[in-house]
């Protein structure tokens, strides 16, 4: 009896706390995150987007289309020795889908129900479409319209479109997208591309039309000219002011000058096949993007006592060499190591603040010679259309750097020596737009595969994997994961290798 | 009624902030309850047994620790006679008594024969429990034993003496037993006795329940004093489980290691847990080449679920205390729940983990509890085990103590680079002959001959030889010293133990220390005979200086060093560390390789952490067999960090904007809380046959952890490095929450002392998880039976036996991140272009719909002790299937995210442990104890989104080439990477040649293959301890077996022209032994250079794969106990003196250039992923130990 009422008593407290543990009402609220933002404006995730659309191609397409190139191994390892290297191959797959396209999609669903922000709307489609076209040109076949809808579709496994679908879906999003930019509508003045200038937005929209649709010049020559048409009388970039670019700052740096500025410093330079181009034609572009450390035996070598501007001195260093043949190279040619050869100025164009070009005036105008050429516009001649694409180039590498200035005088000069020959229109025309889409890899590496120009030689290096590199490979990731898709995109568009064509390239 | 306030009151106290709308029932428990009458003649045991001498007038002997702080009810009045009487006292005290002679009575305690647990090795010399436990066994069991009588004889010569316990103290109640006759004594009070023997040659027994009998040969003499040493076969143990619950191990249904504190604090090393490797069987202990503050990474059992963490939860006194780790995982691309360190900072070096704060000294016991069902009670946190340390909490023997332990340890850099030697520094087969190129990282030059000449990279013009013992002439020796005070007291109401002590480590790195000093204060009170009140404070106060950055290819002075030229004399480059603007030199045209000088003149890393933990419990005993117990713990650390490990001038970072200076400074200060509330009812009774214990708690656990950083890029002021003279600064600010509400009852069954039915259950609520998912209720159930003690009389042969069978559940939710049930988002710290930006944090795609993953485990076992326990055998087999596994699942880039966390996981372990003690030589001067242990186990990938075979997700690369991969059907951790591409015949089969190319360099195969699991399948480890005169000895032989390795370190030494492979073919270049791409014979000649680059170049690891098992000589231990030549008034009652050595000698290893323990990641995602950390080291020593 005693012992009943001593745990009679007792049970009070057993009560109590089988009641106070078990009771998790707070736990709602203890897993709600205090120090972050559930929503922020998507203003900003369009920032976002626009400074990660930066690329930096050294190790494949500026090597691919033979502008830089370096002679060692390792990460560094691809169009040098034609090999393929799945390190660095999903690096645009990676830096687009994750940081551009994740939030440009999230910009559009967020915005969907926000009728006032119907222009960030259509700048968020107008900036992923650019993705998306890197990407297809890039890989050929990828998930289009389910891609980057992980958050808002939980597609977390998106299947793969053909290129052939991709692109008519690409220009109809221009279409529409840059159509609907309404100047009477919300100006977006926090976004950076163009603060929100819906004319340049405008005019940038139209522009990757035309991109667009001369990409498709062998492909579907039907669409292509039509695009072409409607992107021409949309209005495109046609000056150096209205030029898509990505302003890069101490804070945000210009990628390829982060990477030639650091650690790589010594490894990159420039290819025999542009050096001797730029200087066939004398080229005063040369002595803007290129440096030449005379002397220089080592990286610390490169000094700027050492360096020269001069075009006369430049040499590049030539296509298929590793490590040792670089110093065979060199020695070949009477240069103190391969440290003696040139390369694209880290203290100038590729600086760690220097911009980078999206879309450019140079570029657009020497689309539009192509599209004169081919008939498909009728206003102006192709003659005018060629020199204001190589004026334009010429004068914007003064914007990036005041030392890579090119004098009006020089920029004459070379017109005048080298002036546009109708017979070789083609040719000419996508040569400069080569040139011109220097530092810009992927578009630089699609328009060489569309036009055929320059007429590059295969890379000689003797264990490449290929004779020449005409696609990027799927990311291992992709293999693992989205094993299924990918492998009906291998089975639709050819085996997963460099050498594979894409759609509007074969 | 006081009592009772305060205990409600406290209870209320500690859950009301969860539960603070419910006044009322406050209000109801806080009514006051009825008074229990009080019992009369409460007193101290030892008063009663003073009483009962004088009434009585006989003498009664017994050790003062064990009556001490027993309260007994009594009034010698009431009996007839003094058996009587004692019968009555020492009902429910753990004691008993035995008539050793005419009005002379011997207390005893009562000990159980039987079985051991599976006991550590070199335990010989000291009692594996402390005596003071023992105190609060409750459920003595019925012993048979037969009094000695004493029996007069004629004189013929008498022998006196005084008998020692093994700790130096009188020792009442020996047995002293002329052999072959009935003729004996007991000793006194005072340990000593006359005993008159017949015969100059008879021989005397002297024995004592629970000690190891002695016989001694009286040889003529007439004084012998013999010390007793405990008889470790002989004793059932009591086992600390789960929660605190102490049982006999005899009853345990799983296994259970104890570990005797003197494993820990004689042959130690800076972090305790290291100190056990290759002790226990199914526990594989890693000590990190980090540096003396390294994290310990324990894992039980193999590696359990697909994450970078199966560590097991560290409970300090029935509490956890957070054990965070803060080690170094670059390219860990899988779930993780390691502390990382910030992008852009450039650190890899190892934080340390929770474990290091602990004091060796101050651990009483430890206990490894392995399985689910061991730790089932401890649910979600305990599904990789639990270490469950026990501090000291009051003295030893009476009065106060004083113990001073000094130990020292010297650690000596081992080098085992086995570099070439006949080709000097330069590439391509040219020696450096002008300052530049620089080639300080490459050894493909010329051969050295006699009077050649290099110019390094400075200018010098010195002799083209080679430059030998790197390793020696850089690091420095290292040394560990720790000063360790001891206080103590034990009085009839409780005692306490406080400790203080100093570590000093200089790690081998030069500028390397790391300085811990703690406080530690356990206390325990007894304030009546029903309450009591124990607690512990733990306080440690850790700056760990410079701690190297390791394991990388960047900035890491182990990467630089292993791979400098052979030929690049170390003080050049420690002279010409800077150029003429005072930023570093370049000494390679890999200006990643910081000159390792350059590094410790400009690089500083400083990391302090204050730390205090403990907890205090009130018990009250209801009835005296049913007992409450509250109890609050907290963990609380703050640690502040700060590192510039890109100095301004670094070679490798760009230059700073004009009137800036280039580098990097990061400053963090983290906080991080945890409490833990509990409480716990239990009781036991016995019916008849029947015994029955049951237990009913319950757990708060919440936790809080902030974090403030700031790094900043480039600097106004040269040398200066702060927040405030940085140019871009990026400010972090994060704090995560969580809590975990447990309800949990455990119940044994007990039929005869020889079958135990044991259950389990719990249920846990969890704060991360939604409201639906949030609850998991999981049991266990275990069994013991002890054959032996059913069968009536087993053999002779056979001592003990028992077999065990167990199943357990635990649900768990530590893969589960706080907040990631929504996707957040953040703001850039600087502007871009003038205009915020931000977006979504992370790669990782939430998942509001997370449940617990759930382990299940099954053991069975069985244990033996034979031929009088000098052999013993315990083996465990078990399957633990690990379901539900929140898996940090790779998704298709594609989406947008990287990877989201489902429930989806699936793996098996299966195992078998077993531990062989053998006693092959046991005479008077000279024993031999011989222990194995050794444990196999296998993880098997079942599923991961699905379960078809083959399906993969990568969960670490290294940081050259490689991966490491989880694929279904193969075993856990696969290494994966390009191998040699091999001959394809038409018949479909690989002939086994390797495909040239055209230019004779070796082609890789078409897609990454597999390599095997980084995972060991073997760990154990041979002990062999000898006992000569009192002169102990042991040695320990371990071993890890079973696991394939991805050398990083040889990577490099390929690459870079060290390894002696690339001897081959230094002369005229290359040609490759296998085939052309037509399949004839290769005759290509490649430059050896290219040849040997293809590690990098191709990426093409088959060449530095290896089998990552070793075998060594890990512990040297001596020691002697000098406290028998201390005279009896001598202030010093002991002193012991151990001589030590640890990493002794490498007997086999499969790996070149390294021991393959040289591993610097914490993390599971990066297992097998070698990459160069700091050379491994020997540690010779010496522990002593003075007991004032």
């Amino acid at each position: 009896m005693k012992i009943m009422k001593k745990i009679f008593n007792y049970r009070f407290v057993v009560v109590l706390l089988v009641f106070s543990v078990a009771c998790d009402n707070d736990f709602d609220e203890l897993n709600t995150n205090k120090t972050a933002a559930t929503a922020i404006d998507p203003a900003f995730q369009m920032n976002t987007a626009t400074l990660n659309s930066s690329l930096q191609a050294l190790i494949f397409e500026i090597g691919i289309v033979q502008q830089i190139i370096s002679p060692n191994s390792g990460v560094l390892t691809g169009a040098n020795y034609n090999q393929d290297n799945r390190a660095t191959t999903d690096d645009n797959w990676q830096g687009y889908y994750r940081n551009v396209i994740k939030n440009t999609r999230d910009v559009m669903a967020l915005t969907e129900e926000l009728p006032d922000r119907a222009n960030l709307r259509n700048m968020a489609r107008i900036l992923q479409a650019h993705a998306f076209m890197v990407l297809t040109d890039s890989y050929g076949d990828i998930p289009y319209s389910e891609g980057g809808l992980g958050y808002t579709e939980q597609i977390n496994f998106p299947v793969y479109e053909s290129q052939e679908q991709i692109y008519p879906m690409i220009i109809q999003e221009l279409t529409e997208a840059t159509g609907a930019l309404d100047a009477a509508g919300k100006i977006e003045t926090a976004e950076i591309l163009y603060n929100g200038d819906i004319a340049k937005w405008k005019k940038f929209g139209y522009s990757l039309l035309l991109r667009a649709g001369m990409r498709l010049s062998k492909a579907n020559q039907t669409l292509a000219a039509s695009t072409v048409s409607a992107a021409f009388q949309g209005g495109v970039i046609v000056t150096n002011a209205d030029n898509a670019v990505m302003k890069h700052d101490q804070n945000y740096q210009n990628p390829i000058g982060g990477t030639l500025n650091s650690t790589e410093a010594a490894n990159f330079y420039l290819a025999a096949p542009f050096v001797n181009y730029l200087k066939s034609t004398s080229d005063p572009r040369l002595s803007a993007i290129a440096v030449r450390y005379v002397g220089a035996k080592s990286g610390p070598e490169q000094t700027i006592a050492n360096q020269s501007y001069d075009p006369a001195l430049q040499v590049g260093m030539p296509m298929g060499v590793d490590n040792p043949g670089a110093v065979k190279a060199a020695a070949d040619l009477g240069l103190a190591s391969f440290y003696d050869f040139s390369q694209a100025d880290r203290r100038r164009l590729t600086k760690l603040s220097a911009q980078y070009f999206f879309v450019t005036a140079a570029q657009t105008n020497l689309l539009l010679a192509e599209a004169r050429e081919r008939g498909w516009i009728t206003t102006g001649t192709v003659g005018q259309y060629y020199n204001a694409g190589v004026t334009a180039h010429m004068e914007q590498l003064g914007t990036v750097d005041p030392l890579a200035a090119v004098p009006a005088a020089s920029i004459s000069n070379y017109l005048a020596a080298n002036p546009f020959d109708p017979a070789k229109a083609l040719e000419q025309i996508n040569t400069q737009y080569w040139v011109a889409s220097f530092l810009n890899g992927p578009e630089a590496f699609a328009n060489f595969r569309r036009s055929g120009f320059p007429a590059l030689a295969p890379n000689p290096y003797p264990g490449r994997e290929v004779t020449f590199i005409s696609r990027l490979t799927y990311p291992n990731s992709e293999i693992s994961v989205n094993t299924e898709n990918v492998n009906a995109a291998i089975a639709n568009m050819g085996p997963d290798k460099l050498d594979t064509k894409v759609w509007w390239d074969k | 009624m006081k009592k009772y306030y305060l205990l409600v009151g406290m209870l209320l106290f500690m859950y009301q902030q969860c539960w603070p709308q419910h006044a009322e029932v406050y209000a109801a428990v806080l009514k006051p309850v009825q008074a229990r009458p009080q019992e009369k003649d409460s007193g101290p045991l030892k008063a009663a047994l003073t009483e009962i001498e004088r009434s009585f007038q006989v003498s009664i002997a017994y050790k003062d620790e064990w009556i001490e702080n027993k309260f007994v009810y009594f009034s010698s009045s009431a009996f007839k006679a003094p058996e009587q009487a004692l019968d009555t006292l020492l009902k429910d005290t753990g004691l008993y008594y035995e008539k050793a002679g005419d009005k002379f009575y011997v207390i005893h305690k009562k000990i159980l024969r039987g079985s051991g647990v599976p006991q550590s090795s070199a335990a010989a010399t000291t009692p594996a429990f402390s005596l003071s436990r023992m105190e609060d066994f409750t459920s003595p069991l019925v012993m048979s034993f037969t009094p000695q009588r004493t029996i007069e004889l004629p004189l013929a010569v008498t022998v006196t003496g005084t008998i020692r316990d093994e700790s130096g103290g009188a020792f009442p109640g020996v047995n002293i037993v002329v052999k072959g006759t009935a003729v004996g004594t007991t000793t006194d009070t005072n340990g000593k006795y006359t005993l008159t023997v017949d015969d100059d040659n008879a021989t005397l027994v002297f024995s004592f329940v629970g000690y190891a009998s002695q016989e001694v040969a009286v040889g003529g003499r007439t004084v012998i004093d013999i010390t007793m040493t405990p008889d470790i076969q002989s004793l059932d143990e009591v086992v600390v489980t789960a929660l605190g619950i102490e049982r006999t191990s005899k009853s345990l249904g799983y296994s259970a290691s104890k570990v005797n504190s003197d494993e820990l604090t004689i042959n130690r090393t800076p972090n305790l847990m290291n100190s056990l490797q290759g002790k226990v069987a199914g526990v594989n202990i890693s000590g990190l080449g980090t540096g003396p503050n390294g994290t310990s990474k324990i894992r039980i059992r193999g590696q359990s679920s697909i994450s970078g963490q199966n560590n097991p939860l560290i409970v300090v006194n029935g509490v956890p205390i957070d054990n965070t780790n803060f080690g170094t995982n670059p390219g860990n691309s899988a779930s993780d729940n390691s502390v990382g360190v910030r992008a852009g900072g450039g650190n890899t070096s190892d934080g340390g983990d929770g474990l290091s704060s602990i004091n060796p000294d101050d651990v009483e016991s430890m206990t490894i509890l392995k399985g689910a069902t061991a730790a089932a009670l401890y649910g979600s946190r305990a599904k990789d085990g639990v270490i469950m340390i026990t501090t000291k909490s009051r003295g030893q023997g009476k009065g106060i103590g004083v113990t001073y332990n000094l130990n020292y340890t010297n650690d000596q850099p081992l080098d085992f680079t086995d570099y070439q030697y006949e080709y000097g520094q330069g590439e391509q087969g040219i020696r450096p002959t002008t300052p530049n190129p620089t080639s300080g990282q490459w050894s493909f030059g010329e051969k050295f001959q006699p009077g050649m000449r290099q110019v390094l990279y400075n200018g010098l013009d010195v002799p083209y030889e080679p430059v030998h013992d790197r390793i020696d002439k850089f690091f420095r020796n290292g040394e560990n010293m720790t000063n360790t005070i001891t206080l103590s007291t034990n009085g009839e109401k409780g005692g306490l133990n406080l400790s203080m002590a100093n570590m000093e480590s200089k790690g081998i790195v030069p500028n390397n220390t790391f300085t811990r000093n703690t406080i530690n204060l356990g206390f325990t009170h007894d304030l009546n005979d029903k309450f009591s009140f124990k607690g512990n404070i733990n306080y440690s106060y850790e700056y760990n200086k410079n701690p190297p950055n390791v394991a990388n290819q960047d900035n890491s002075i182990p990467t630089s060093l292993y791979n400098l030229a052979n030929s690049m004399p170390l003080e050049v480059l420690d002279e010409n560390k800077y150029n003429a603007q005072g930023n570093e030199y370049i000494y390679s045209r890999f200006m990643n390789r910081t000159n390792p000088y350059w590094t410790m003149a400009e690089q500083f890393q400083n990391i302090r952490r204050d730390r205090i933990f403990g907890n205090v419990a009130i018990k009250y005993n209801i009835l005296p067999w049913l007992f409450v117990q509250g109890r609050i713990g907290q963990d609380y650390w703050s640690r502040d960090q700060d590192y510039n490990n890109f100095p301004t001038g670094h070679a490798s970072r760009a230059a700073a904007p004009p009137g800036f200076v280039n580098g990097v400074y990061t400053q963090e200060a983290r906080r991080f809380r945890e409490l833990n509330t509990d409480f716990l009812i239990s009781a036991t009774r016995e019916f008849g046959n029947f015994g029955v214990n049951a237990t009913f708690g319950g757990n708060h656990m919440q936790r809080r952890s902030d974090l403030n950083s700031v790094q900043v890029t480039d600097f106004v002021v040269r040398d200066l490095y702060t927040v405030q003279n940085g140019r871009a600064k990026d400010p972090l600010y994060s704090l995560t929450e969580r809590a975990v509400n447990s309800l949990y009852g455990s119940a044994e069954i007990s039929f005869k002392k020889f079958l135990y039915l044991n259950g389990t259950i719990r249920n846990d609520w969890f704060s991360t998880l939604s409201a639906a998912n949030r609850s998991i209720i999981y049991p266990s159930v275990s069994a013991s039976y002890i054959f032996t003690e059913s069968m009536g009389t087993p053999p002779s042969w056979l001592t003990f036996g028992k077999i065990r069978a167990a199943y357990a559940e635990v649900g768990s939710d530590t893969d589960v991140p706080e907040y990631s049930n929504v996707l957040f988002y953040g703001i850039n710290s600087n502007l871009v272009a003038g205009q915020p930006a931000g977006g979504p944090n992370g790669t990782t795609l939430p998942n509001p719909d997370l449940r617990p993953m759930r382990v299940s485990e099954t053991e069975v076992g069985f244990d033996l002790k034979m031929f009088k326990g000098r052999v013993g055998l315990d083996v465990a087999l078990y399957e633990k299937m690990t379901t539900d596994q929140i898996v940090q699942a790779q998704i298709s880039d594609a989406s947008g995210f990287v990877d989201t966390r489902i429930n989806s996981g699936k793996s098996r372990n299966q195992g078998i442990e077993m531990l062989l003690t053998l006693v092959p030589i046991e005479s008077e001067n000279f024993t031999w104890e011989f222990t194995f242990n050794g444990a196999y186990n296998k993880t098997k990938v079942m599923s991961l989104l699905t379960d078809v075979p083959g399906e993969r997700i990568t969960v670490g690369t290294h940081v050259f080439n490689g991966e490491l991969r989880q694929i279904v059907g193969q075993e856990m951790g696969q290494i994966a990477g390009f191998g040699y591409r091999r001959e394809f015949l038409e018949d479909g089969h690989y002939s086994g040649r390797i495909v040239y190319g055209a230019n004779g360099i070796a082609l890789r195969t078409a897609d990454l293959i597999t390599f095997g699991s980084a995972l060991p399948n073997w760990v154990g480890g041979f002990n062999n301890a000898f006992n000569f005169k009192g002169i102990t000895l042991s040695f320990l032989i371990d071993f890890k077996l079973g696991n394939t390795m991805l050398s990083g370190t040889n990577f490099n030494a390929v690459r870079h022209g060290l390894h002696k492979m690339t001897l081959e073919g230094r002369e005229g270049g290359m040609v490759g032994d296998g085939v052309n791409v037509n399949g004839e014979v290769n005759t290509a000649v490649a430059p050896v250079q290219s040849f040997w680059e293809v590690v990098r170049s191709q990426a093409l690891i088959e060449p530095v794969v290896y089998n990552g098992g070793y075998w060594k000589l890990r512990q040297i231990t001596m020691g002697y106990d000098f406290t028998k030549f201390l005279p009896d008034d001598f202030p010093i009652k002991q002193v012991r003196l151990n001589l030590v050595a640890n990493n002794v000698l490498m007997l086999k290893k499969w790996v070149d250039n390294i021991d393959p323990e040289t591993f610097g990641y914490s993390s599971d995602n990066l297992v097998g992923m070698e990459s160069t950390g700091l050379p491994s080291t020997r540690s010779i020593g010496f522990n002593l130990n003075v007991k004032f």
